[in-house]
Order: structure tokens, then C-alpha cells, then sequence
């Protein structure tokens, strides 16, 4: 590029009005549950209310007696399909039983919402409950009744290693773990349990569903069109040219709308009532019903070091709760190892990860899958082993992290990255050694996070008035990640950000992309809109050689202009070269985004689920404040520094968001956000008053810094970035909670009651055991 | 679907009229609706909105006190200066209602007739002697909110009865009052117990009058008893230790969703305590912002 481009703009700092954003703020914007289609009708599900049992009798003849309502569904009304990624366990309808409350038993489309849950209440379902499994480690004993009896008659990808109520099993092994052990100078274990917790979208799902003819539109509030629309076709046999699934604005994900979930019911009602049906879910619904939830997690550690305080061994035992279906989460197990494993340099490592089958709501991927908690018990666990040798904890990741060069601990080795400087930075930002009262306490803690490539692609047009389109099929949740792709594309063409609007969230306009997943939208998108602008690029250079009588490789683009390289005079506006274009030869681009090859370690993995070495991976540090009222337990965070190695930051306003709001969210699962279940594996908090969620008045004072100077294989050196600041904050908090109760509080979350419990002078309350041999 | 009759009555008279055939008054709304959309209980069919009923927003100073019409609404209570002088505690309890939101439509005769246990406003009226307005077409009477509230969500009003305003008594110069909570989060919250105190102080700083009630330790807000033997010491670590044994033992608390009996009834001798310290403090006069649990933290958490 030229010193004619604005620079703030190259080194992404420059600050654009998101596209939706005004939307958004003035209630212009429309969400699914405000359309309304003529003769709409609406829908209402019967759910088990029981987490496990049998289905003795089921007449809905009673339902469709009630006035106003046009259809009626069961398992027997839907094509006989068993579907899911990773192992086909799920259906959608119970058929004979049921495995978790939120199981739909049955369907209805009614008129009014009203007459749909009366009909529902009309449904006569007897039900034999069954004592219900909820303890994963007792699911994994020989003698445990099983969640799927027939689990090993399920189609399976091979790589999913399963039995029983195990659903997928995992294991990262390098060098001689029990050896270098039983040489270690000093050796600890710790255990930790985090409660599963939840994803809370603001905007409750919802879902519209019209046919015409043969064809089915499919408007609802998931983060993977693509994913859902394949969910339709498999689940009610359609092919994928028939299915437009179309996301209008999404009032929030965080995971919990990934995967494909409700869009065929309401499809396979709208067909059977012949009118187009919405489904609007309460707030219980969202808690209840998804198959996305963080997971539960026990995480046993043990580590060795030898006389200078290196981690030569670590041995780790992980089980996660996964409820009742897989759903996305076959590798799960190997992702919550690596993140109970951290990114240090262990050189003997043997952690096995198991993921039960329980009668709880399925687990799934909600932001940063395992991260939070694999990250609090590592770093909860790595503070206690800088006390037990008497050095700084601080030090002891400096001496123990990964660094360039440095080779991790599946024995992927690093090439550059900024895990040192994000210590180093985010340390001089809010010192933990500085002095505090004596209710307050520092916590550190640092974390680490993949980019993940995947097939993506887009359009992008000029049209005759040098204003340009970005037909995408990424989707926004919130990040504002599609929302950035309008710069990327810019850049491109010396356009401006503003210059383009974008065409998203419809399966039928745009190529395929993963959905608002995994980081991965401005990773993989980014790369295909950069590629499709850039073919608009050399058409537009093409036509100003022309105009200009230049060489095309000579024609720069910047500012709205064409113009040679070292005669800036000697300029054309892109409108005008646009307008030429629209009589002939039109701007179109398309790209999508080339394949990156994966490192690889020299971990030998039993259940490999691709997980143990890493694409462009993230690194962060988290310092918090926390101050402790240790009369009553209740802790506040009241400052949080952090350091984010996420490679080149484009859209720097959107950056800090995604951290502010990992923070926040991390806040939470550190100190109130935990699902309740009572004796029979019901929840107990399914509402917004008794699930607490942090506000915005319990917010800290928050300070971000990127680390910028090691770009990732994303467009223009990006990295991901919208999970990893999800990752650290509650290990920080951790950190900081037990200097202040002078033990480790084990579960999470660390609510006011469990650390005042841990205040409480009672010996027993220390389940770390230390040995120090040799000392 | 029958069309349900909703009125909007425009004075006291419209109100009492609608309730003698069977109307469910609704003010803010903030616990009838939104407690109707929870499935608590359905939304009544029969409904008269009393929100715009002037003579009910009031707050009006007479001979022997101040009269809070039933329609002043939790942002007014939290920032008026007749209720932040002289009633400080149910300041600190308006300013701790819900979020902005919900102080600015949900009012204290909702917060009063609704009745429940871990309502904010009813330790302070406790303490500070308030006596509750209720008027129908059969006339009006008084009564003291112990009288009023006989279970969780259970009054002995009887469904024509408006609550039209509560009553507090005039103040002396030395008196102070305070509610703290115990709270997880600062905002949208529910008490998981609170305490409201009242002192009234002699001229050398020693104990003349304390008056404790407690919130969500028992079905519903109670009185703490057997505070005679703190009148004429002076406030101590002594006295507050006293306060807090006496609080949790008398405390009856259930385990529920948002705590276990043993914390909650150890912290809401932790937050007597602070309210007796808090009300004396101001009753000596220094000026401790509204709300104590801001100015002095979710326990003491919030420090400047
Ligand atoms: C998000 C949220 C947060 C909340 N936080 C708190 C909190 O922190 N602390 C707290 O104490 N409460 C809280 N509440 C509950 C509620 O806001 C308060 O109790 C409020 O004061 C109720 O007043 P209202 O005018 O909205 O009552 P409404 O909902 O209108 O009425 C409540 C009940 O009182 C009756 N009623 C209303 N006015 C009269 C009258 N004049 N005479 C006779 N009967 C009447 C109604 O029929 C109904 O039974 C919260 C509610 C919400 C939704």
C-alpha cells in the first residue's frame, strides 16, 4: 500500500460505526420474534419434566380438540431419522424415553399462543420415571444403569472413542509422565469441581417457518444457518437447494445458539398445519431446552517439579458432565485436557478426559467451550504449586510458560508468540505485587486458545455507483466479526468501510460458512472476502491501466481513487471506473477461504479428536483486584487487567468489547452463575432472577492491551479472538480468592457461601495433599 | 377470547369502586405482571391500574409526621429529602429495589401489599413505627404492618382495600436509621436478608430508643425482641456484637435456592449489625450516602 492510505485505518485503529449497530440502539432492527407472516400461527412444545423415564402412554387426540389448534406432532409424525454430529444419538421427538426435562415429547400449532398451551396442557403423557443418573463419575462405574442402552447400535464417526455412558473419550500422552513423577523434587495434587453453567442470550430463540409449495424458508435466531439448514434437510429428508434458512439480527448467542435444535420442528408443524408457524421460547425454555450449556467438570491434577521449580510431570484425570446427547461435543474431552494442561512447558505429560452420559440438560459448546473451567483448575493448581516451593507465582509462570521457540506440552513447538509479553504486560498494568488492604488480594492467571480453519466463503460486488455489497454466509452474533469484513474489504479496494453494506444470515444468497463458532468468522470469512475483494481489485486496476494508459501492475487503489504508483496526479475515482464497469464487464469477486495446514505435536492421543496442537494460537494474562467482605463471602472484582495475544487487531472498538465482555462473562462464572439441579437432576434455577448474572453496576474497572507482534495466519495476521477473553478471568479471580481466604475454594462458582464455608475455621476443608520429597 | 375488563382509575373513588366489584388494584406492575408472566400466578382478569391516581403520589409533612402516598414510586422514596432525612432506612431500601427501572414504576403500597418475605421497605417501616392507610368503600382503618402481613405473600386486607398511604411518625433530632442487605450482585437483586435499624440517641451518644427488624429470615418481616438491654449503653463493639447474636438467634431462616439457613442466619446478624452501626452513626449525625450498601459496600466491599 501507499503513504496516500490513511493510516489509521492500516494499523486498525480506525473507528467505523458498525453496520448494525444503529439498528440495535434504536429499535429500528428486526429480530425473528417480531415477524409476522399473514395466517401465522403459533407453536408450543411439551417437554418430558422428567430427566429420565418411560413413556407408558402418550394420546394427543385430547390436543387436537382444542379450538384454534391446526396440527399436532409426536415421534410418529416425523420421518425415522437418529441424527447428530459425532455419534447419531438424538432424535427429535422422544421416542419410548425420555433423557433430560428439556426432551420434547410433543408439538402443537395453534392460532394463538394460548390455544397452543392449552392443547399442550390437554396432552395426556404418563410417564414412569426412572431414578435419574446425574452423577458422571457414578455413570462411569461398571454397574451404572446406562443413559442410551443402545449406544453402541448408533452410527458413529470412527475417532469417537465410547462406551457405555462414556460418550467420548480422550487422552493426551507425552514422554513418561509416572516416572518423571516419582523423581520429582515436589509433587501436588489438587481437585476441582466446576457446576455446569449456561449461556444466557438476551434474545430468547425463536423461530419462524413458512412453506410455499415444496420450498421452506426458515427464519430463526441460531448462529449457523448453515448448520441448522442441514439439520432440517437430514432430520425431514429435503435436499439443501429447497431450504432458505435466514437469520434475522441476533440478540446474542454465546454458544448457546450454535447447533441445530428446534428449526424442523417448527418446519414439520408449519407443513402439517399448511400455515406458516413461530415459535417464541420463554426465558425458562432458553434454559431448559438447548442442548448447549457449559458443562460440569471435575478436574483432578497432579504435578511435578523438580529443585528449580520446573513442571517436569503433570498427570490430570478430567470428567465432564455432558448431559444427555452429544451434541457438538465429541471433542470436548481433548480440548478441556488441554486447557487442564495449559500452556506451559511440561515435558511428561498423561492426562485422560471422559465425557458421560448423564440425565442432565446436554451440554454444548457455549463460548470457549471448557476453557473457564479447565483454566480455573490449572491455574488455581499452578498458584498452589508456586506457594508450595515459596516462589512468586508470577515468576513461576514466567519460568514455566510457553515461549517462542519453546515447545508446548503435546509437543507442538511455537514459533512466535506472545504468552511472555502478555504476562509481562498485563502484570505492569495492575501489579499483584503491589500493596492492598487486608481484604483485598491480586490474582493472576494466563490462558490459551486455538484459531480453527474451516471452508468459507462470500461475494463481493461493486455496483455502478462505487458502492459495493458483501454477500457473505458468516454470521453475526454480536461480535461484530461480519461487521468487520467491511473494512477488510475496503482496504481491499481503496474503498471506505462505509462504502459497503453486506447481504448475511441467508443460506440462499450467500456461500457456505461455520457459523458464529469457534472464533472462527473474521479467521476464515476475513480470508475468503479479502480474496473475493481482491479479484474486484485487479478488475478495477485493469480498467484504470486502461483509462490511464498504465501498466495494471503500476495502478494503486486508495482514497476512492485509481492512480500510478509514483504519479499521484495521474488518478481516476473509483465511481467512475464502476460506473464503466456496469456496461460491461461487472465488479464481482468471489472467494473462500483456502485450507490452512494444522501443526502438529508428538502427543500420542488415544480419542483424537484434532485438538492437541494448535493453528495461530491465542495467549492471554488476567490480573484482577478482588475485594473480600469476609464476613458474609461476597467478593468483588474491582479491577481487571488484560494482556491478549490475539494477533493483529482490525477493528480495535470490537476487540475491546469481546474482551470487556469475557471479562465479564468470566466474573460471573467465577462467582454466580452456576446451575442448581435438585435430587431428581431437575434445575432449580432456570430464571434470570436466580441465575445471576452479572449486571453492568457490578461491572470493574477494566484495562486491555493487545499484543500485536505476532500476527496469526487470519487476514492481514489475525488471530481469533472472541473466546479467548472468556478464558482466564475466573482462574484470576480464583487466584485471587484464596490468598484472600487463605485456601483455594474448589468449586465453582466460588459463590459468596462456598467461600464463606472455606472461612469457617474447619480443618477438613483442605483436599490438596503435598509431598515434598527430599526437603 | 372474552375481552377482560382493565380500568385506569383516575382518583381514590374510581379505585374503590372498581375494587368493590372485584377489580385487582395494579400500580407498577413489577410484581403482579411480572409475577403472572413467571406462571406464580395467572394475571387476574379483572384489573384497575392505580398508578395515575395523584392523591397516591404524594409525600406530605404534618404535626406528627410524613405521609408517603401508596403510589410514590421507589425512585422518588430514595431521593426525597423529607424520606432521606428523616427516614434514611427507607431510602436505603427504595434505592436498592430492582434497577432503575424498577424503582421508577414500582411503588411502596405495591411493595407493601404484595407482602413478601424478603420485601425491602418492610424492615425499614417496621423500625421506624409506620402504620399503613388502607380505605375501601366500608371505610378506612390503620394498621401496623405486623398486622398487615401474616405470611409470605399473604396480608389481612381484604380484597376491596386500597392501601392509599403509610403513615410515619414524627422523628427526634438525635434518631437515625439504616438498611443494609446482603446482596450477590448490585443490581436486580433480591434480598438474601437485610436489616433495617433505628436509633435515637441522648445527648452524651448513649442508647435512648433501637428498634431492629429483619428481611427473609422468617415468613414474614420481623421485630427483633429483647433489645432493652442496649438502651442507655453506648454503641460499641460490645452492643454490635449483642445485635448480631441477638439477630441470628432469633432469626428463623429457611435453605432455599439463594442460601442455606446457617449462612443466612449468620449473616443477618452481620447486617444488623451494620444497620445499628450505620443508623447510629447517623443519629450522631454524620452523613453516610444513600444507599449504606453503596456507600459502605456489599459488605463493606466498596470502599472508595
Ligand atoms: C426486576 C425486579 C427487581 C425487583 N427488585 C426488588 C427489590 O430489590 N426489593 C423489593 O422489595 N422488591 C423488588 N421487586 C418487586 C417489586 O418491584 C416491588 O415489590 C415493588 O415495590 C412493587 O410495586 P408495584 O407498584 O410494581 O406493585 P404491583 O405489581 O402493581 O402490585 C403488587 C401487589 O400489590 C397490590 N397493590 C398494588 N398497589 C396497591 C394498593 N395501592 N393497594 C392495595 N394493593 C395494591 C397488587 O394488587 C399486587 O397484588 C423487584 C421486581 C422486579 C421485576
Amino acid at each position: 500500500m501507499t503513504d496516500t492510505v490513511d493510516q489509521s485505518v492500516q494499523d486498525g485503529r480506525r473507528r467505523f460505526v458498525r453496520a448494525d449497530g444503529p439498528d440495535k440502539v434504536t429499535g429500528s432492527g428486526r429480530y425473528t420474534a417480531d415477524l409476522q407472516l399473514a395466517g401465522m400461527l403459533h407453536a408450543k412444545f411439551l417437554y418430558a419434566g422428567t430427566a429420565r423415564g418411560r413413556i407408558r402412554r402418550l394420546d394427543v387426540e385430547p390436543a387436537r380438540r382444542v379450538p384454534g389448534v391446526l396440527a399436532v406432532l409426536t415421534d410418529a409424525d416425523v420421518p425415522d431419522v437418529r441424527y447428530s454430529p459425532g455419534v447419531a444419538d438424538r432424535r427429535l421427538f422422544a421416542r419410548g424415553t425420555v433423557r433430560f426435562e428439556g426432551e420434547i415429547v410433543a408439538a402443537v400449532a395453534a392460532t394463538t399462543p394460548e390455544a397452543a398451551s392449552a392443547a399442550i396442557s390437554a396432552i395426556e403423557l404418563e410417564l414412569e420415571p426412572l431414578p435419574p443418573i446425574t452423577d458422571p463419575e457414578a455413570a462411569l462405574s461398571e454397574d451404572s444403569p446406562l443413559v442410551h442402552p443402545d449406544w453402541a447400535d448408533y452410527d458413529a464417526d470412527e475417532g469417537v472413542v465410547r462406551s457405555g455412558n462414556t460418550a467420548s473419550f480422550s487422552s493426551l500422552s507425552r514422554g513418561d509422565a509416572a516416572s518423571a513423577m516419582a523423581k520429582a523434587e515436589t509433587v501436588l495434587s489438587s481437585r476441582y469441581v466446576a457446576d455446569g453453567c449456561h449461556a444466557v442470550p438476551i434474545e430468547p430463540r425463536a423461530i419462524v417457518a413458512q412453506w410455499e409449495g415444496e420450498k421452506l424458508t426458515v427464519w430463526t435466531s441460531t448462529q449457523v444457518p448453515f448448520d441448522a439448514r442441514a439439520g432440517i434437510c437430514e432430520t425431514l429428508g429435503l435436499p439443501t437447494n429447497r431450504v432458505r434458512v435466514v437469520v434475522p439480527h441476533l440478540g446474542g448467542g454465546f454458544g448457546g445458539k450454535c447447533g441445530f435444535h428446534f428449526e424442523a420442528h417448527i418446519a414439520a408443524l408449519a407443513r402439517a398445519a399448511k400455515r406458516p408457524v413461530k415459535l417464541v421460547f420463554t426465558r425458562a425454555e432458553e434454559f431448559l431446552a438447548p442442548d448447549r450449556r457449559r458443562e460440569g467438570m471435575t478436574i483432578e491434577l497432579t504435578s511435578g517439579l523438580d529443585g528449580d521449580g520446573r513442571i517436569v510431570a503433570r498427570q490430570g484425570r478430567l470428567v465432564l458432565d455432558g448431559g444427555a446427547y452429544l451434541a457438538d461435543k465429541a471433542f470436548f474431552p481433548q480440548l478441556a485436557a488441554m486447557q487442564a494442561t495449559g500452556p506451559y512447558q511440561i515435558p511428561n505429560l498423561e492426562v485422560e478426559a471422559h465425557l458421560v452420559y448423564t440425565n442432565h440438560q446436554p451440554a454444548g459448546s457455549v463460548r470457549a467451550p471448557t476453557a473457564p473451567q479447565g483454566c480455573w483448575a490449572v491455574e488455581s493448581h499452578t498458584d498452589e504449586l508456586a506457594a508450595a516451593i515459596g516462589m512468586d507465582p508470577v515468576r513461576f509462570r514466567q519460568v514455566n510458560g510457553l515461549d517462542t521457540g519453546t515447545t508446548g506440552p503435546t509437543g507442538q513447538v511455537y514459533d512466535a508468540i506472545g504468552l511472555q509479553d502478555c504476562i509481562d504486560t498485563a502484570t505492569s498494568m495492575l501489579d499483584p505485587t503491589s500493596e492492598t488492604a487486608d481484604d483485598e488480594a491480586y490474582g493472576v492467571a494466563v490462558g490459551w486458545w486455538p484459531s480453527f480453519s474451516s471452508p468459507s466463503g462470500a461475494y463481493v460486488k461493486i455496483d455502478d455507483d462505487g458502492k459495493g455489497q458483501i454477500i457473505t454466509g458468516a454470521q453475526e452474533c454480536g461480535t461484530g466479526a461480519v461487521m468487520t469484513l467491511r473494512q477488510l474489504a475496503a482496504d481491499e479496494v481503496g474503498l471506505q468501510p462505509e462504502d459497503f453494506e453486506l447481504v448475511y444470515q441467508d443460506t440462499s444468497a450467500a456461500p457456505f460458512d461455520m457459523g458464529a463458532t469457534g472464533s472462527q468468522t473474521l479467521f476464515n470469512n476475513g480470508r475468503a472476502v479479502v480474496a473475493a475483494a481482491s479479484q474486484l481489485a485487479d478488475q478495477l486496476k485493469e480498467l484504470a491501466a486502461n483509462r490511464l494508459e498504465a501498466s495494471a501492475s503500476d495502478i494503486v487503489l486508495a482514497d476512492g481513487h485509481a492512480s500510478v504508483t509514483g504519479t499521484p496526479s495521474v488518478t481516476v475515482p473509483i465511481t467512475e471506473l464502476a460506473g464503466e464497469a456496469a456496461g460491461g464487464a461487472l465488479l464481482l469477486g468471489h472467494g473462500s477461504s483456502p485450507e490452512l495446514a494444522y501443526p502438529t505435536g508428538t502427543a500420542t492421543c488415544v480419542g483424537d479428536q484434532g485438538m492437541s496442537a494448535w493453528l495461530s494460537p491465542q495467549f492471554s494474562c488476567h490480573v484482577v483486584k478482588v475485594r473480600l467482605d469476609r464476613d458474609t463471602g461476597v467478593a468483588r472484582v474491582t479491577n481487571v487487567a488484560a494482556a491478549h495475544d490475539s494477533g493483529r487487531i482490525l477493528n480495535h472498538t470490537g476487540a475491546l468489547g469481546q474482551v470487556h465482555g469475557g471479562i465479564m462473562m468470566g466474573i460471573g462464572q467465577a462467582l454466580t452463575e452456576g446451575t442448581v439441579y435438585d435430587d431428581q437432576g431437575k434445575q432449580r434455577n432456570a430464571m434470570l432472577l436466580e441465575y445471576k448474572l452479572q449486571t453492568a453496576a457490578d461491572g470493574p474497572a477494566i484495562n486491555v492491551e493487545f499484543i500485536e507482534s505476532y500476527p496469526g495466519e487470519g487476514p492481514a495476521g489475525a488471530k481469533g479472538l472472541a473466546e479467548a477473553p472468556n478464558v482466564a478471568t475466573a482462574a484470576a479471580v480464583s487466584n485471587a480468592l484464596a490468598k484472600l481466604a487463605g485456601r483455594p475454594i474448589r468449586q465453582m462458582p466460588m459463590t459468596a457461601e462456598r467461600v464463606w464455608n472455606e472461612l469457617k475455621p474447619s480443618p477438613s476443608n483442605n483436599d490438596t495433599s503435598i509431598t515434598e520429597e527430599g526437603r | 377470547m372474552p375481552t377482560e375488563p382493565f380500568q385506569i382509575a383516575g382518583s381514590i373513588e374510581d379505585a374503590l369502586s372498581a375494587m368493590a366489584t372485584g377489580a385487582r388494584p395494579v400500580a407498577g406492575g413489577t410484581d403482579l405482571v411480572v409475577g403472572a408472566r413467571q406462571g406464580k400466578s395467572p394475571l387476574p382478569s379483572n384489573l384497575v391500574a392505580v398508578d395515575r391516581i395523584v392523591e397516591l403520589s404524594t409525600i406530605e409533612q404534618n404535626a406528627e409526621g410524613v405521609i408517603v402516598g401508596a403510589g410514590v414510586t421507589h425512585a422518588t422514596l430514595m431521593t426525597d429529602p423529607l424520606i432521606t432525612s428523616g427516614y434514611t432506612a427507607l431510602a436505603d431500601a427504595a434505592a436498592l429495589v430492582g434497577s432503575p427501572a424498577t424503582r421508577n414504576v414500582g411503588t411502596l403500597g405495591g411493595n407493601v401489599m404484595n407482602g413478601s418475605p424478603a420485601m425491602d421497605t418492610g424492615a425499614p417501616l417496621i423500625v421506624l413505627g409506620a402504620m399503613i392507610d388502607l380505605r375501601s368503600q366500608g371505610g378506612s382503618r390503620r394498621v401496623a404492618p405486623s398486622k398487615l402481613w401474616t405470611g409470605p405473600g399473604s396480608t389481612s386486607a381484604s380484597d376491596d382495600e386500597l392501601c392509599v398511604a403509610v403513615a410515619l411518625p414524627k422523628r427526634s433530632e438525635r434518631s437515625g436509621s439504616a438498611y443494609v442487605r446482603l446482596e450477590y450482585r448490585r443490581a436486580m437483586e433480591i434480598a438474601v436478608v437485610g436489616a433495617a435499624a433505628s436509633v435515637e440517641l441522648n445527648d452524651e451518644g448513649v442508647i435512648e430508643q433501637v428498634a431492629i427488624a429483619l428481611t427473609a429470615v422468617a415468613p414474614t418481616i420481623v421485630a427483633l425482641e429483647g433489645l432493652t438491654d442496649l438502651v442507655g449503653r453506648r454503641v460499641d463493639e460490645d452492643v454490635l456484637a449483642a445485635v448480631a447474636a441477638i439477630a441470628s438467634s432469633q432469626a428463623q431462616p429457611i435453605s432455599d435456592l439463594r442460601a442455606g439457613a446457617d449462612y443466612r442466619a449468620h449473616t443477618v446478624g452481620v447486617m444488623a449489625r451494620r444497620a445499628v452501626d450505620a443508623a447510629a452513626r447517623r443519629a450522631a449525625g454524620e452523613t453516610i450516602e444513600v444507599p449504606v450498601n453503596r456507600a459502605e459496600g456489599v459488605g463493606r466491599t466498596d470502599r472508595p
